[in-house]
Protein backbone atom coordinates (compact mmCIF):
# COMPACT_ATOMS: atom_id res chain seq x y z
CA UNK A 1 0.00 0.00 0.00
CA UNK A 2 2.43 2.72 0.94
CA UNK A 3 5.05 1.68 -1.84
CA UNK A 4 2.00 2.06 -4.36
CA UNK A 5 0.84 5.13 -2.47
CA UNK A 6 4.38 6.56 -3.49
CA UNK A 7 4.32 5.16 -7.46
CA UNK A 8 1.40 7.48 -7.37
CA UNK A 9 2.75 10.68 -6.21
CA UNK A 10 6.17 10.22 -8.39
CA UNK A 11 3.81 9.49 -11.36
CA UNK A 12 1.77 12.54 -10.51
CA UNK A 13 4.73 14.54 -9.98
CA UNK A 14 7.45 13.65 -12.41
CA UNK A 15 6.26 11.87 -15.09
CA UNK A 16 5.16 15.19 -16.90
CA UNK A 17 9.23 15.58 -17.51
CA UNK A 18 8.89 12.32 -20.06
CA UNK A 19 5.79 14.26 -21.55
CA UNK A 20 8.29 16.92 -22.46
CA UNK A 21 10.65 14.09 -23.57
CA UNK A 22 8.70 12.62 -26.21
CA UNK A 23 7.72 15.68 -27.61
CA UNK A 24 11.25 16.97 -27.98
CA UNK A 25 11.74 13.52 -29.97
CA UNK A 26 8.85 13.87 -31.91
CA UNK A 27 10.49 16.95 -32.86
CA UNK A 28 13.16 15.24 -34.20
CA UNK A 29 11.71 12.14 -35.84
CA UNK A 30 12.25 11.47 -38.86
CA UNK A 31 9.92 8.19 -40.03
CA UNK A 32 6.44 8.28 -39.43
CA UNK A 33 6.99 4.97 -37.62
CA UNK A 34 8.83 6.43 -35.27
CA UNK A 35 6.41 9.30 -34.47
CA UNK A 36 3.70 6.70 -33.68
CA UNK A 37 5.65 5.04 -31.38
CA UNK A 38 6.65 8.22 -29.38
CA UNK A 39 2.46 8.84 -29.60
CA UNK A 40 1.90 5.14 -28.08
CA UNK A 41 4.62 6.09 -25.80
CA UNK A 42 3.17 9.42 -24.37
CA UNK A 43 -0.13 7.78 -24.20
CA UNK A 44 1.35 5.04 -22.12
CA UNK A 45 2.43 7.68 -19.84
CA UNK A 46 -0.74 9.65 -19.55
CA UNK A 47 -2.82 6.62 -19.14
CA UNK A 48 -0.45 6.13 -16.08
CA UNK A 49 -1.19 9.44 -14.77
CA UNK A 50 -4.89 8.60 -15.24
CA UNK A 51 -5.20 5.64 -12.90
CA UNK A 52 -2.57 7.19 -10.28
CA UNK A 53 -5.46 10.14 -10.42
CA UNK A 54 -7.75 7.86 -9.80
CA UNK A 55 -5.60 5.63 -6.98
CA UNK A 56 -5.44 8.91 -5.27
CA UNK A 57 -8.99 10.36 -5.46
CA UNK A 58 -10.35 7.16 -5.14
CA UNK A 59 -12.61 7.54 -8.47
CA UNK A 60 -13.72 4.13 -9.27
CA UNK A 61 -14.96 5.49 -12.84
CA UNK A 62 -11.79 7.21 -13.57
CA UNK A 63 -10.05 3.43 -14.17
CA UNK A 64 -12.61 3.12 -16.59
CA UNK A 65 -11.17 6.33 -18.58
CA UNK A 66 -7.48 4.92 -18.18
CA UNK A 67 -8.65 1.74 -19.33
CA UNK A 68 -9.98 3.02 -22.19
CA UNK A 69 -6.97 5.18 -22.81
CA UNK A 70 -4.77 1.92 -23.01
CA UNK A 71 -6.80 0.39 -24.93
CA UNK A 72 -7.49 3.12 -27.70
CA UNK A 73 -4.79 4.89 -27.79
CA UNK A 74 -2.19 2.78 -26.83
CA UNK A 75 -2.90 0.14 -28.60
CA UNK A 76 -5.67 0.60 -31.25
CA UNK A 77 -4.51 3.71 -32.49
CA UNK A 78 -1.29 3.03 -33.06
CA UNK A 79 -1.99 -0.37 -35.00
CA UNK A 80 -4.18 1.70 -37.31
CA UNK A 81 -1.56 3.67 -38.11
CA UNK A 82 0.35 0.97 -38.54
CA UNK A 83 -2.03 -0.53 -40.97
CA UNK A 84 -2.54 2.88 -42.91
CA UNK A 85 1.26 3.35 -43.86
CA UNK A 86 1.60 -0.54 -44.74
CA UNK A 87 -1.39 -0.15 -46.50
CA UNK A 88 -0.26 3.50 -48.08
CA UNK A 89 2.72 1.90 -49.18
CA UNK A 90 3.92 5.65 -49.08
CA UNK A 91 7.50 7.01 -48.03
CA UNK A 92 8.32 6.43 -44.25
CA UNK A 93 10.03 10.51 -44.18
CA UNK A 94 7.62 12.33 -42.59
CA UNK A 95 8.54 15.62 -45.09
CA UNK A 96 9.48 18.08 -42.16
CA UNK A 97 9.10 21.52 -43.43
CA UNK A 98 11.71 22.71 -40.63
CA UNK A 99 15.33 20.69 -39.58
CA UNK A 100 15.18 18.79 -36.75
CA UNK A 101 17.35 21.00 -34.86
CA UNK A 102 14.84 24.26 -36.01
CA UNK A 103 12.18 21.90 -34.19
CA UNK A 104 13.73 21.01 -31.46
CA UNK A 105 14.17 24.31 -30.44
CA UNK A 106 10.83 25.62 -31.57
CA UNK A 107 9.73 22.82 -29.12
CA UNK A 108 11.41 23.85 -26.39
CA UNK A 109 10.30 27.41 -26.59
CA UNK A 110 6.91 26.39 -26.69
CA UNK A 111 7.38 24.61 -23.74
CA UNK A 112 9.20 27.30 -21.87
CA UNK A 113 6.18 29.63 -23.18
CA UNK A 114 3.72 26.92 -21.46
CA UNK A 115 5.40 27.24 -18.26
CA UNK A 116 5.41 30.89 -18.50
CA UNK A 117 1.87 30.90 -19.76
CA UNK A 118 1.23 28.49 -16.68
CA UNK A 119 2.82 29.75 -13.92
CA UNK A 120 0.72 32.47 -12.78
CA UNK A 121 -2.54 30.41 -13.17
CA UNK A 122 -1.25 27.83 -11.50
CA UNK A 123 -1.05 29.48 -8.52
CA UNK A 124 -4.72 30.43 -8.31
CA UNK A 125 -6.08 27.15 -9.00
CA UNK A 126 -3.36 25.31 -6.77
CA UNK A 127 -2.74 22.54 -9.63
CA UNK A 128 1.25 22.10 -10.08
CA UNK A 129 2.90 23.47 -12.65
CA UNK A 130 4.66 20.42 -14.11
CA UNK A 131 1.51 18.79 -15.27
CA UNK A 132 -0.05 21.50 -16.64
CA UNK A 133 2.91 22.80 -18.33
CA UNK A 134 3.24 19.99 -20.35
CA UNK A 135 -0.51 19.69 -20.85
CA UNK A 136 -0.48 22.99 -22.84
CA UNK A 137 2.67 22.15 -25.09
CA UNK A 138 1.44 19.33 -25.81
CA UNK A 139 -1.66 21.32 -27.01
CA UNK A 140 0.71 23.88 -28.85
CA UNK A 141 3.50 21.22 -29.84
CA UNK A 142 0.47 18.91 -31.61
CA UNK A 143 -0.76 22.23 -33.33
CA UNK A 144 3.32 22.57 -34.60
CA UNK A 145 3.30 19.54 -35.67
CA UNK A 146 -0.17 19.57 -37.93
CA UNK A 147 1.79 22.59 -38.83
CA UNK A 148 5.20 21.96 -40.35
CA UNK A 149 4.62 18.41 -41.14
CA UNK A 150 3.69 17.65 -44.97
CA UNK A 151 2.54 14.23 -44.88
CA UNK A 152 -0.98 13.93 -44.15
CA UNK A 153 -0.81 10.84 -41.59
CA UNK A 154 1.56 12.79 -39.70
CA UNK A 155 -1.53 15.84 -39.44
CA UNK A 156 -3.68 13.06 -37.81
CA UNK A 157 -1.04 12.52 -35.59
CA UNK A 158 -0.32 16.09 -34.57
CA UNK A 159 -4.18 16.54 -33.94
CA UNK A 160 -4.10 13.25 -31.75
CA UNK A 161 -1.15 15.17 -29.82
CA UNK A 162 -3.03 18.15 -29.55
CA UNK A 163 -5.91 15.75 -28.64
CA UNK A 164 -3.48 14.24 -25.80
CA UNK A 165 -3.02 17.98 -24.35
CA UNK A 166 -6.26 18.65 -23.89
CA UNK A 167 -7.65 15.34 -22.30
CA UNK A 168 -4.47 15.94 -19.96
CA UNK A 169 -5.62 19.77 -18.92
CA UNK A 170 -8.89 17.97 -18.48
CA UNK A 171 -7.50 15.64 -16.09
CA UNK A 172 -5.34 18.28 -13.67
CA UNK A 173 -7.75 20.71 -13.53
CA UNK A 174 -10.92 18.79 -12.80
CA UNK A 175 -9.57 15.05 -11.85
CA UNK A 176 -11.64 13.96 -15.49
CA UNK A 177 -14.65 14.91 -17.17
CA UNK A 178 -17.62 12.66 -16.49
CA UNK A 179 -17.36 9.32 -18.10
CA UNK A 180 -20.04 10.11 -20.12
CA UNK A 181 -18.49 12.79 -22.11
CA UNK A 182 -15.27 10.97 -22.07
CA UNK A 183 -16.29 8.23 -24.12
CA UNK A 184 -18.15 10.24 -26.10
CA UNK A 185 -14.73 11.93 -27.02
CA UNK A 186 -13.39 8.86 -27.23
CA UNK A 187 -15.45 7.76 -29.43
CA UNK A 188 -15.32 11.40 -31.29
CA UNK A 189 -11.89 10.43 -32.07
CA UNK A 190 -12.14 6.98 -33.45
CA UNK A 191 -14.80 8.67 -35.88
CA UNK A 192 -12.16 11.45 -36.63
CA UNK A 193 -9.65 8.95 -37.06
CA UNK A 194 -11.65 6.84 -39.34
CA UNK A 195 -12.47 9.58 -41.75
CA UNK A 196 -9.31 10.99 -41.79
CA UNK A 197 -7.99 7.35 -42.83
CA UNK A 198 -10.64 7.56 -45.71
CA UNK A 199 -9.37 10.90 -46.73
CA UNK A 200 -5.84 9.63 -46.99
CA UNK A 201 -6.40 6.65 -49.02
CA UNK A 202 -8.47 9.41 -51.39
CA UNK A 203 -5.47 11.49 -51.43
CA UNK A 204 -2.87 9.42 -52.48
CA UNK A 205 -5.53 7.23 -54.65
CA UNK A 206 -6.35 10.24 -56.93
CA UNK A 207 -2.97 12.27 -56.52
CA UNK A 208 -0.02 9.39 -55.91
CA UNK A 209 1.46 10.86 -52.93
CA UNK A 210 0.36 12.09 -49.63
CA UNK A 211 2.04 15.38 -49.66
CA UNK A 212 -0.48 17.83 -48.56
CA UNK A 213 1.55 20.94 -49.59
CA UNK A 214 1.07 19.59 -52.97
CA UNK A 215 -2.49 20.53 -52.77
CA UNK A 216 -2.13 24.01 -52.73
CA UNK A 217 -2.34 23.47 -56.55
CA UNK A 218 -5.79 23.04 -56.38
CA UNK A 219 -6.57 26.33 -56.19
CA UNK A 220 -8.38 28.39 -58.74
CA UNK B 1 43.47 7.28 4.36
CA UNK B 2 41.19 10.05 1.90
CA UNK B 3 43.90 10.68 -0.12
CA UNK B 4 44.89 7.07 -0.21
CA UNK B 5 41.16 6.59 -1.75
CA UNK B 6 41.64 9.01 -3.84
CA UNK B 7 44.80 8.40 -5.63
CA UNK B 8 42.88 4.01 -5.80
CA UNK B 9 40.03 6.53 -7.98
CA UNK B 10 42.64 7.61 -9.87
CA UNK B 11 44.17 4.20 -10.53
CA UNK B 12 40.51 2.65 -10.93
CA UNK B 13 39.92 5.05 -13.41
CA UNK B 14 43.29 4.41 -15.38
CA UNK B 15 43.73 1.00 -14.79
CA UNK B 16 40.17 -0.26 -15.52
CA UNK B 17 39.65 1.95 -18.61
CA UNK B 18 40.82 -1.27 -21.28
CA UNK B 19 38.83 -3.64 -19.62
CA UNK B 20 35.95 -1.44 -19.95
CA UNK B 21 36.73 -1.14 -23.82
CA UNK B 22 36.96 -4.61 -24.03
CA UNK B 23 33.69 -5.35 -22.44
CA UNK B 24 31.93 -3.27 -24.83
CA UNK B 25 33.84 -4.82 -27.77
CA UNK B 26 33.15 -8.51 -26.00
CA UNK B 27 29.32 -7.92 -25.49
CA UNK B 28 29.07 -6.44 -29.30
CA UNK B 29 30.36 -9.56 -30.69
CA UNK B 30 27.98 -11.39 -28.52
CA UNK B 31 25.18 -9.57 -29.89
CA UNK B 32 26.59 -10.29 -33.39
CA UNK B 33 26.74 -14.08 -32.55
CA UNK B 34 30.27 -13.81 -32.73
CA UNK B 35 33.28 -15.22 -29.66
CA UNK B 36 34.85 -11.58 -29.98
CA UNK B 37 38.48 -11.27 -28.49
CA UNK B 38 39.74 -11.90 -24.81
CA UNK B 39 38.79 -9.19 -22.31
CA UNK B 40 42.51 -8.86 -21.79
CA UNK B 41 43.63 -8.33 -24.93
CA UNK B 42 43.45 -4.36 -24.55
CA UNK B 43 46.41 -4.56 -21.79
CA UNK B 44 48.64 -7.16 -24.41
CA UNK B 45 48.05 -5.02 -27.01
CA UNK B 46 48.97 -1.61 -25.00
CA UNK B 47 52.14 -3.56 -23.59
CA UNK B 48 53.21 -4.70 -27.25
CA UNK B 49 53.09 -1.17 -28.62
CA UNK B 50 54.71 0.70 -25.64
CA UNK B 51 57.86 -2.31 -26.51
CA UNK B 52 57.37 -1.21 -30.23
CA UNK B 53 59.47 1.36 -32.16
CA UNK B 54 57.91 4.52 -33.27
CA UNK B 55 57.79 5.68 -36.67
CA UNK B 56 57.54 9.57 -37.39
CA UNK B 57 56.60 10.93 -40.60
CA UNK B 58 59.26 12.48 -42.18
CA UNK B 59 56.79 15.91 -42.46
CA UNK B 60 56.02 16.55 -38.79
CA UNK B 61 57.59 18.68 -36.24
CA UNK B 62 57.68 18.07 -32.46
CA UNK B 63 53.97 18.75 -31.87
CA UNK B 64 53.04 15.45 -33.88
CA UNK B 65 55.73 13.82 -30.51
CA UNK B 66 53.81 16.02 -27.87
CA UNK B 67 49.92 15.71 -28.84
CA UNK B 68 50.02 11.87 -27.80
CA UNK B 69 51.92 13.10 -24.12
CA UNK B 70 49.58 16.31 -23.64
CA UNK B 71 46.43 14.45 -24.25
CA UNK B 72 47.40 11.17 -21.85
CA UNK B 73 48.26 14.05 -19.54
CA UNK B 74 45.38 15.98 -19.73
CA UNK B 75 42.79 12.90 -19.70
CA UNK B 76 44.47 11.65 -16.36
CA UNK B 77 44.21 15.17 -14.92
CA UNK B 78 40.50 14.81 -15.72
CA UNK B 79 40.10 11.65 -14.12
CA UNK B 80 41.05 13.12 -10.78
CA UNK B 81 37.97 14.89 -10.43
CA UNK B 82 35.46 11.92 -10.85
CA UNK B 83 34.41 10.49 -7.52
CA UNK B 84 34.11 7.07 -7.99
CA UNK B 85 33.66 5.04 -4.45
CA UNK B 86 33.48 7.94 -1.82
CA UNK B 87 31.99 11.25 -2.75
CA UNK B 88 35.35 13.34 -3.17
CA UNK B 89 38.33 13.40 -5.54
CA UNK B 90 42.10 13.64 -5.76
CA UNK B 91 41.62 17.36 -7.54
CA UNK B 92 38.05 17.72 -5.86
CA UNK B 93 38.05 20.38 -4.41
CA UNK B 94 40.88 22.23 -6.21
CA UNK B 95 38.62 22.86 -9.46
CA UNK B 96 35.44 23.11 -10.63
CA UNK B 97 33.54 21.19 -13.55
CA UNK B 98 34.64 24.09 -16.36
CA UNK B 99 38.34 22.55 -15.57
CA UNK B 100 37.34 19.11 -16.14
CA UNK B 101 35.59 19.99 -19.52
CA UNK B 102 38.42 21.72 -20.78
CA UNK B 103 41.10 19.51 -19.66
CA UNK B 104 39.02 16.91 -21.83
CA UNK B 105 38.84 19.67 -24.29
CA UNK B 106 42.54 20.23 -24.36
CA UNK B 107 43.45 16.75 -24.97
CA UNK B 108 41.00 16.76 -27.89
CA UNK B 109 42.56 20.07 -29.59
CA UNK B 110 45.83 18.38 -29.21
CA UNK B 111 44.77 15.03 -30.48
CA UNK B 112 43.77 16.65 -33.28
CA UNK B 113 46.85 19.26 -34.12
CA UNK B 114 48.79 16.35 -33.59
CA UNK B 115 46.84 14.78 -36.60
CA UNK B 116 47.05 17.75 -38.85
CA UNK B 117 50.98 17.95 -38.43
CA UNK B 118 51.43 14.17 -39.69
CA UNK B 119 50.22 15.25 -42.89
CA UNK B 120 48.20 12.62 -44.02
CA UNK B 121 44.80 13.44 -46.08
CA UNK B 122 42.96 11.24 -43.64
CA UNK B 123 44.02 12.75 -40.43
CA UNK B 124 43.37 16.35 -41.65
CA UNK B 125 39.98 15.19 -42.29
CA UNK B 126 39.22 13.40 -39.18
CA UNK B 127 40.60 16.53 -37.31
CA UNK B 128 38.15 18.69 -39.07
CA UNK B 129 35.33 16.16 -38.22
CA UNK B 130 36.64 16.12 -34.72
CA UNK B 131 36.73 19.81 -34.55
CA UNK B 132 32.81 19.84 -35.66
CA UNK B 133 31.86 17.59 -33.14
CA UNK B 134 33.24 18.60 -29.94
CA UNK B 135 32.78 22.17 -30.86
CA UNK B 136 28.77 21.38 -31.05
CA UNK B 137 28.97 18.86 -27.80
CA UNK B 138 30.66 21.17 -25.66
CA UNK B 139 27.81 23.64 -25.12
CA UNK B 140 25.41 20.77 -24.23
CA UNK B 141 28.16 19.07 -22.24
CA UNK B 142 29.04 22.21 -20.27
CA UNK B 143 25.12 23.51 -20.07
CA UNK B 144 24.45 19.76 -18.30
CA UNK B 145 26.70 20.05 -15.77
CA UNK B 146 25.76 23.68 -15.03
CA UNK B 147 22.22 22.53 -14.55
CA UNK B 148 23.11 19.97 -11.62
CA UNK B 149 25.49 22.67 -10.81
CA UNK B 150 22.58 25.34 -10.37
CA UNK B 151 20.55 22.64 -8.58
CA UNK B 152 23.13 21.55 -6.45
CA UNK B 153 24.35 24.89 -6.07
CA UNK B 154 28.12 23.35 -6.02
CA UNK B 155 30.76 23.99 -8.83
CA UNK B 156 33.37 21.51 -8.31
CA UNK B 157 31.81 17.64 -9.30
CA UNK B 158 32.83 16.24 -5.77
CA UNK B 159 30.33 18.79 -4.13
CA UNK B 160 27.43 17.95 -6.58
CA UNK B 161 27.68 14.87 -6.05
CA UNK B 162 27.67 14.65 -1.96
CA UNK B 163 24.74 17.22 -2.31
CA UNK B 164 23.15 14.23 -5.23
CA UNK B 165 23.97 11.69 -2.12
CA UNK B 166 21.62 13.57 0.38
CA UNK B 167 18.98 13.53 -1.83
CA UNK B 168 16.30 10.57 -1.88
CA UNK B 169 16.46 8.37 -4.78
CA UNK B 170 12.78 9.20 -5.83
CA UNK B 171 13.40 13.03 -5.54
CA UNK B 172 14.86 13.28 -8.75
CA UNK B 173 13.52 16.13 -10.57
CA UNK B 174 13.11 17.58 -14.14
CA UNK B 175 16.66 18.90 -14.37
CA UNK B 176 18.26 15.45 -13.25
CA UNK B 177 16.08 13.79 -16.07
CA UNK B 178 16.96 16.17 -19.35
CA UNK B 179 20.24 16.36 -18.17
CA UNK B 180 20.68 13.34 -17.90
CA UNK B 181 19.64 12.40 -21.35
CA UNK B 182 21.44 15.28 -23.12
CA UNK B 183 24.60 14.49 -20.77
CA UNK B 184 24.56 11.03 -22.26
CA UNK B 185 24.09 11.60 -25.61
CA UNK B 186 27.02 14.14 -25.28
CA UNK B 187 28.82 11.49 -24.07
CA UNK B 188 28.35 8.91 -26.94
CA UNK B 189 29.62 11.97 -29.26
CA UNK B 190 32.44 12.80 -27.20
CA UNK B 191 34.23 9.47 -26.90
CA UNK B 192 33.19 8.67 -30.84
CA UNK B 193 30.89 5.74 -29.98
CA UNK B 194 28.42 4.46 -32.55
CA UNK B 195 25.39 7.20 -33.77
CA UNK B 196 28.32 9.52 -34.24
CA UNK B 197 31.80 7.35 -34.92
CA UNK B 198 31.98 4.05 -35.17
CA UNK B 199 35.16 2.78 -33.23
CA UNK B 200 35.78 -0.34 -35.13
CA UNK B 201 35.27 1.26 -38.77
CA UNK B 202 37.82 -0.04 -41.42
CA UNK B 203 36.73 2.71 -44.11
CA UNK B 204 38.86 5.81 -43.69
CA UNK B 205 35.97 7.84 -45.78
CA UNK B 206 33.94 7.25 -42.25
CA UNK B 207 36.68 7.60 -39.93
CA UNK B 208 36.82 10.69 -37.03
CA UNK B 209 39.18 9.05 -34.10
CA UNK B 210 40.31 6.70 -35.99
CA UNK B 211 41.36 9.27 -38.87
CA UNK B 212 43.06 10.89 -36.60
CA UNK B 213 45.47 7.85 -35.24
CA UNK B 214 46.46 6.42 -38.44
CA UNK B 215 49.84 8.31 -38.45
CA UNK B 216 50.77 7.20 -34.95
CA UNK B 217 52.43 3.74 -34.09
CA UNK B 218 54.29 2.69 -31.02
CA UNK B 219 53.91 4.47 -27.64
CA UNK B 220 52.45 7.13 -28.87
CA UNK B 221 49.33 5.02 -30.23
CA UNK B 222 49.34 3.67 -27.14
CA UNK B 223 49.34 6.70 -25.32
CA UNK B 224 46.31 7.68 -27.50
CA UNK B 225 44.32 4.66 -26.92
CA UNK B 226 44.51 4.84 -23.68
CA UNK B 227 43.61 7.94 -23.11
CA UNK B 228 40.68 7.42 -25.51
CA UNK B 229 39.65 4.31 -23.36
CA UNK B 230 40.07 6.51 -20.12
CA UNK B 231 38.18 9.29 -21.01
CA UNK B 232 35.03 6.61 -22.05
CA UNK B 233 35.33 5.11 -18.30
CA UNK B 234 35.75 8.85 -16.89
CA UNK B 235 32.59 9.88 -19.02
CA UNK B 236 30.98 6.26 -17.73
CA UNK B 237 31.97 7.02 -14.02
CA UNK B 238 30.46 10.92 -14.05
CA UNK B 239 27.21 9.63 -15.48
CA UNK B 240 27.20 7.03 -12.29
CA UNK B 241 28.42 9.99 -10.09
CA UNK B 242 26.02 12.13 -10.94
CA UNK B 243 22.82 10.78 -11.28
CA UNK B 244 23.15 7.13 -9.38
CA UNK B 245 25.80 8.08 -6.71
CA UNK B 246 24.02 6.40 -4.02
CA UNK B 247 25.65 3.28 -2.35
CA UNK B 248 29.19 5.52 -1.82
CA UNK B 249 30.99 4.74 0.97
CA UNK B 250 30.23 7.68 3.46
CA UNK B 251 33.01 6.94 6.26
CA UNK B 252 36.62 4.87 5.31
CA UNK B 253 35.62 1.54 6.50
CA UNK B 254 36.79 -0.92 5.02
CA UNK B 255 33.72 -2.33 4.60
CA UNK B 256 31.96 0.20 3.28
CA UNK B 257 34.22 0.60 0.45
CA UNK B 258 33.86 -2.33 -0.42
CA UNK B 259 30.49 -2.82 -1.11
CA UNK B 260 31.07 0.78 -2.59
CA UNK B 261 33.21 -0.54 -5.52
CA UNK B 262 31.05 -3.63 -6.07
CA UNK B 263 28.45 -1.15 -6.60
CA UNK B 264 30.14 0.45 -8.96
CA UNK B 265 31.17 -2.41 -10.80
CA UNK B 266 27.56 -3.27 -10.95
CA UNK B 267 26.43 0.55 -12.14
CA UNK B 268 29.59 0.29 -14.85
CA UNK B 269 28.15 -3.28 -16.09
CA UNK B 270 24.92 -2.17 -16.62
CA UNK B 271 25.75 1.05 -18.65
CA UNK B 272 28.38 -0.80 -20.75
CA UNK B 273 25.59 -3.61 -21.35
CA UNK B 274 23.15 -0.49 -22.11
CA UNK B 275 26.00 1.23 -23.97
CA UNK B 276 26.47 -2.11 -26.85
CA UNK B 277 22.77 -2.52 -26.72
CA UNK B 278 22.78 0.64 -28.74
CA UNK B 279 25.37 0.91 -30.69
CA UNK B 280 24.65 -2.63 -32.14
CA UNK B 281 21.02 -1.43 -32.83
CA UNK B 282 21.40 1.89 -34.21
CA UNK B 283 23.12 2.95 -37.55
CA UNK B 284 26.06 5.69 -37.79
CA UNK B 285 24.10 8.37 -38.42
CA UNK B 286 25.59 10.69 -41.75
CA UNK B 287 28.03 13.29 -41.27
CA UNK B 288 25.61 15.95 -41.92
CA UNK B 289 22.59 14.81 -38.92
CA UNK B 290 25.18 14.82 -36.27
CA UNK B 291 24.48 18.16 -35.63
CA UNK B 292 20.87 17.35 -35.40
CA UNK B 293 21.96 14.93 -32.66
CA UNK B 294 23.48 17.52 -31.23
CA UNK B 295 21.38 20.05 -31.77
CA UNK B 296 18.86 18.09 -29.76
CA UNK B 297 20.85 17.31 -26.99
CA UNK B 298 21.60 21.25 -26.73
CA UNK B 299 17.98 21.46 -26.71
CA UNK B 300 17.62 19.25 -23.94
CA UNK B 301 20.16 20.77 -21.56
CA UNK B 302 19.22 24.30 -22.43
CA UNK B 303 16.09 23.11 -20.74
CA UNK B 304 17.69 22.11 -17.63
CA UNK B 305 19.01 24.83 -16.82
CA UNK B 306 16.01 26.60 -17.65
CA UNK B 307 13.80 23.85 -15.22
CA UNK B 308 16.22 25.15 -12.53
CA UNK B 309 14.27 28.17 -12.28
CA UNK B 310 11.21 26.06 -10.91
CA UNK B 311 12.83 23.59 -9.13
CA UNK B 312 12.32 25.44 -6.00
CA UNK B 313 14.70 23.45 -3.00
Amino acid sequence: MGLVGLATEKILSSFSVFLFLTILLLAVARRISTSVLLFGLQSAIIAAEVLATAFQEKLPEVYIVGALVFVIKVVAIPRAFFLLTKRLKTVRDVKASTTPTQSVFIVAAIIYLSYAAVHSYGRVVHVPDDPLAAAVSLILTGAFLMVSRKKALMQMLGLLVLENGIFLAALITTFGMPLVIEIGIFFDILMGLLLMGIFTFRISDTFEHLDVSKLRKLRG
Amino acid sequence: MRIALDILQVLLLILGAPLVRAIIARLKARLQRRRGASIWRPYAELFKLLRKEELVPPTSSAVFRLAPMVLFGATIGAAAFVPVVHASALLGSRGDFFLFVYLLALGRFFLSVGALDGGCAFGGMGASREALVSSLAEAPFLLGLVAIAIVASRVDIAGMVAWTLGQNIFNISAVHILAFTSLAMVILAETGRMPVDNPTTHLELTMIHEGMVLEYSGPSLALIEWASAIKLHIMVALLIALFFPWGMASNGSGWGIAVALLLYCTKTAVLVILLSVIESSVAKLRMYLVPDFLGVASALSALAVIFTMWVKR
